[in-house]
């Protein structure tokens, strides 16, 4: 089944210095593995978690996470 | 592999290796049916409880040495969500086992098959519950 949600985290972290998944767990408060599953699309984080990211990243939220209303759910 | 994953494959592992042997020593109708305090099905029953302490004990000290740093962390909302999951299920199996011994099996049967029902339907909704835990953690959800 295809995830409405898709998101931008593997690029933004290159782009900030090639920053892991256990950096960028820290930051937001969720292990490393919550982390890899966000990446991959099968965790959705919740709305707190998600504008943290963002807010690591220092971008807008809809840079990080995009939705998709056609995919199927 | 995580902290809490591996938790949960202790405990599914503990469950198997001593509940496993346990039901199929009842169900094989090894143990005479005595009339209650069956005290050798007591006895088995203990050992079982026994052997299942000293695994978790060993196995969850051993898992704190492997990963300190993890083990002080508080589960994340991920976890929590897993957590709660796995808990739904595992609840499922709990109400129907209840009904079975509480409210069906007292009609026609009594003593230890009462009592094994019951322990039976217990380790099954844990297993349910720890097996949720660890399919979710697999494929990442």
């Amino acid at each position: 089944m295809e995830s409405a949600l898709t998101n931008r985290i593997r690029v933004l972290r290159f782009l900030n210095g090639e920053m892991s998944q256990a950096e960028l767990g820290e930051h937001i408060g969720v292990t490393r593995q919550t982390i890899a599953a966000i990446e991959a699309g099968k965790y959705s984080p919740s709305l707190e978690a998600a504008f943290r990211i963002a807010q690591v990243f220092n971008v807008p939220l809809e840079e990080v996470f995009q939705w998709d209303a056609t995919a199927t759910r | 592999m995580s902290y809490r994953e591996k938790i949960a494959w202790l405990s599914l592992i503990a469950m198997t290796v001593t509940f496993g042997p346990y039901f199929t020593i009842v169900a094989a109708g090894i143990l005479p049916e005595e009339a209650l305090p069956n005290l050798r099905q007591m006895g088995l029953y203990a050992v079982v409880a026994f052997v299942q302490m000293v695994i978790l004990g060993v196995g969850h000290l051993y898992l704190r040495r492997q990963s300190p740093q993890e083990v002080r962390l508080p589960p994340d909302e991920r976890d929590q969500a897993i957590m709660r999951r796995s808990t739904t299920y595992g609840y499922y199996i709990l109400i129907l086992g209840m009904i079975q011994v509480g409210c069906i099996m007292p009609f026609y049967s009594n003593g230890w098959k009462i009592v094994n029902t019951a322990i039976f339907m217990i380790v099954a909704a844990e297993m349910v519950r720890y097996g949720v835990v660890v399919f979710s953690y697999r494929r990442q959800s």
